[in-house]
């Protein structure tokens, strides 16, 4: 009998992944994505036979892992968050033209209603950029079943696939059924007849995108059976994909009179318009519901003829934001529940923020304090994603601008070279290692007048402490990078060291070119969970052994 | 004849109380039941502090949903007084909720507390529950959510052995001790239904 279990949507796309036969699964932590790496890295702990998992250092490193791996003729999974992928993107756009050789596959989580994100981006036009397919369930179970599928279109069609799911599905829990569980075999690496296949020097690269865009009617042909149009009798229908369907299915079973709507059900891509040609000859109105973007909307909208189509576009749903079950009964007119009445006391808000005794807060106030003392309050300070980005905040308002992972020394040198003076960067070792490098590098290249703050908590704070790239390196990072020994200081970030920190940070400020301060003190929450216990035990074993095999020679 | 009957539970509080860890024994509980049940929760930036809350669904036939409208929760579990005024509107007409009487008012413009115990003392079907003494009497004191728990179990069709299994299970990896305990706030709770309720 099939092994069940409970698990979050992308729980069950990392299971899936392990059952499926993968040799290896790589990502970088992101909501609402991180857990499917976790799930899939346990169980490859638990029982590695030669399987790996692997954080990497940011998305595009993780793709490229997994795609060497598939080179290499094995399955891999690559997992990360919808803005993850723009920065992965390089490498998810141009192994459309090497294609694969081990089953690829990457799962995307989508934040639509921003529940932990910078914006609500939908992955599926990213598929759709690159010509590639993408899978969308719409259950736990879909999640795990399409990821067996992914695998098995990813080495039939040799390209890789994508699994697209959103903040709601990525963060249901609900039964898993599994399979028995493939060991990873391997195709073999390469072979030589294909080599050139993999070099995207332009003579290769135009015949490997011919090549691609003649797999396309392919690509449907094998997805298309994942999609359906169920007939009705109504000259209403609707349109479905991802939670819209799954909140459709569920309503119907509470207003049995859906049943009569004709539905279209979509759930992979690319597609031909022969499903959605039916579905429009036999009504006279469509609603459609998707999440994120009017994807499947824009495609009926071009297609309709005199039919009116619904949804984000027209009005019907908002433009932005969740899609939920309540904004699927209002738009199709049905008779919504009696609720209790809401209490007419004023809520305020409760906002996160940052713990109590984080080490954030005292680099923060030194940060301030110093500011005043040079004559700058009314500085901007650009800031990065991490716990730090709270401090946007008020009380605190000690960021001014949040972009994307790495932005705040770039921006900040930039306006440094426009003549903002002190022109202030503060980011978290972990973002530092994933895209700060390259912006370090530039700044101490361009002799930019900027003080880059690292707040180094030893491990990815937000996402829940994974481990951070840049664990005990980011002094020899930073020097590496070119920036001149005298201008590094390495902080702890303390209350009781608070006049040295702001003496440190003003000397730094009034530098007339770049500096770095480490505010170095690990995240209380990984303290308390004992994460780094046994790296550190470690440390400090091999250091005393070299300090005594020195003292010894 | 199954019924297509879908229930559904909110549960509340504040990132760092335990909401989740909570919504994932009900879940537990009700699938040892023999239910379909989905929970809904969300992760990242509100486990700093900010509000958190989970749902979970539940019917004798498969559920696609793990999200509730307004109006249609039989249930809301609190571990915050301030926190339950926000999920009132999700409950049906006759839906109960069980609150901890205990604020976490360490935030900005927290209303006066007689305020918010007013406000909840006039929603029918609002048990207040003082988690504090409770976990004082104990000598727990994280007694809180599984008493309010304990006191919401009166509400949902599990039985009393699944509900010590579930919390057996969460709870191996601490040791003897601490399942003993959760069981014991468990039960303490289930204990107040007669004294307080009276349903």
């Amino acid at each position: 009998m099939a092994q069940t279990s409970l698990a979050l949507g992308v729980e069950a796309v990392g299971c899936a992944a392990f059952d499926a036969g993968i040799k290896g699964a790589f990502g970088y932590p992101g909501t609402p994505s991180t857990e499917g790496f976790e799930y899939v890295e346990a169980m490859i702990h638990a029982e590695p036979a030669g399987r790996v998992a692997q954080w990497a250092a940011n998305e595009k490193v993780a793709y490229d892992l997994a795609l060497g791996m598939s080179y290499a003729g094995h399955r891999s999974l690559v997992t990360m968050k919808h803005v993850g992928l723009n920065v992965a993107m390089d490498a998810y756009a141009n192994s459309a033209l090497t294609g694969v050789r081990g089953g690829l596959v990457l799962l995307v989580a989508d934040d639509p209603g921003m529940h932990s994100s910078q914006n609500e981006q939908d992955s599926r036009r990213l598929a759709k950029f690159a010509w590639l397919p993408v899978l969308e369930p719409s259950t736990v179970q879909e999640c795990y079943d399409f990821t067996w599928r992914a695998f098995e279109l990813s080495e039939s069609l040799q390209v890789p696939v994508m699994i697209r799911v959103v903040t709601r599905l990525a963060h249901c829990r609900g039964l898993m059924a599994r399979r028995d569980v493939l060991t990873p075999t391997g195709l073999g690496v390469a072979p030589q007849d294909t080599i050139q296949d993999w070099v995207l020097i332009p003579s290769n690269a135009r015949r490997r995108y011919l090549d691609l865009l003649a797999k396309l009617p392919l690509m449907a042909q094998q997805v298309a059976p994942l999609n359906r149009l169920i007939p009705g009798t109504s000259r209403r229908g609707v349109a479905l994909a991802g939670m819209g369907r799954a909140y459709f299915e569920q309503l119907s079973l509470e207003y049995p009179e859906l049943l009569s709507l004709p539905r279209l059900e979509i759930a992979a891509y690319p597609m031909e318009p022969s499903l959605e040609k039916d579905l429009l000859a036999q009504v006279d109105e469509i609603f459609v519901f998707e999440e994120a973007y009017p994807v499947l909307e824009e495609r009926l909208t071009f297609l309709r003829g005199n039919v009116a189509i619904h949804g984000k576009l027209d009005g019907a749903l908002p433009r932005t934001g969740e899609l939920t079950p309540r904004l699927l009964k209002e738009a199709l007119g049905l008779k919504t529940a009696e609720a209790k009445a809401a209490s007419d006391l004023q809520l305020p808000l409760r906002a996160p923020r940052l713990c109590e005794g984080c080490g954030h807060t005292d680099a923060f106030e030194a940060l301030r304090e110093a500011l005043k003392n040079v004559g700058a309050t009314d500085a901007r300070v650009f800031g990065d994603i991490g716990c730090y980005t709270l401090a946007a905040q008020e009380p605190m308002n000690a960021i001014h601008a949040v972009v994307e992972m790495g932005a705040s020394i770039s921006m900040a040198a930039g306006a440094a070279l426009a003549g903002q003076s002190p022109s202030v960067a503060v980011i978290g070792d972990s973002t530092f290692g994933h895209s700060g490098m390259p912006a370090l590098l530039t700044a101490a290249a361009s002799g930019a007048n900027v003080t880059v703050l690292i707040l180094d908590n030893r491990v990815v704070g937000m996402t829940g402490q994974q481990p951070s790239m840049a664990l005990d390196q980011v002094e020899r990072m930073v020097l590496g990078l070119g920036i001149p020994e005298a201008q590094l200081q390495v902080l702890t970030p303390l209350p009781r060291q608070h006049e040295a920190n702001v003496q440190a940070l003003e000397a730094a400020l009034r530098h007339p070119g770049p500096s770095v301060l480490v505010f170095r003190r690990e995240c209380i929450q990984s303290l308390r969970r004992g994460v780094l216990r046994d790296h550190d035990r470690e440390l400090k074993a091999c250091t005393a052994l070299a300090a005594c095999q020195e003292s010894h020679s | 004849m199954t019924s297509a009957r879908i229930h559904g539970i909110v549960l509340c509080g504040v990132g760092g109380q335990g909401v989740l860890s909570l919504a994932q024994i009900v879940l537990e509980a009700l699938r040892r039941s023999g239910f379909h049940a989905l929970q809904s929760e969300i992760h990242g930036m509100s486990q700093r502090g900010g509000s958190v809350h989970a749902m979970v669904c539940f019917a004798e036939v498969p559920l696609s949903s793990p999200i509730i409208d307004e109006g249609c929760a039989d249930l809301l579990i609190a571990l915050e007084p301030l926190e339950a005024l926000r999920y009132v509107a999700m409950l049906k007409m006759n839906g109960h909720l069980v609150v901890s009487e205990e604020p976490q008012s360490d935030m900005e413009g927290y209303p006066p507390l007689e305020q918010v115990y007013g406000a909840l003392k006039a929603v029918r079907g609002c048990h207040l529950v003082d988690t504090e003494d409770l976990a004082r009497r104990l000598s727990h004191k994280q007694a809180g959510g599984m008493a309010l728990l304990g006191m919401a179990s009166k509400f949902l069709p599990v039985a009393d052995g699944i509900w010590r299994e579930v919390i057996t299970q969460r709870f191996e990896a601490k040791g003897q001790r601490v399942i003993e305990k959760n069981i014991e706030a468990f039960e303490a709770g289930q204990g107040l239904v007669q004294a307080t309720v009276g349903v």
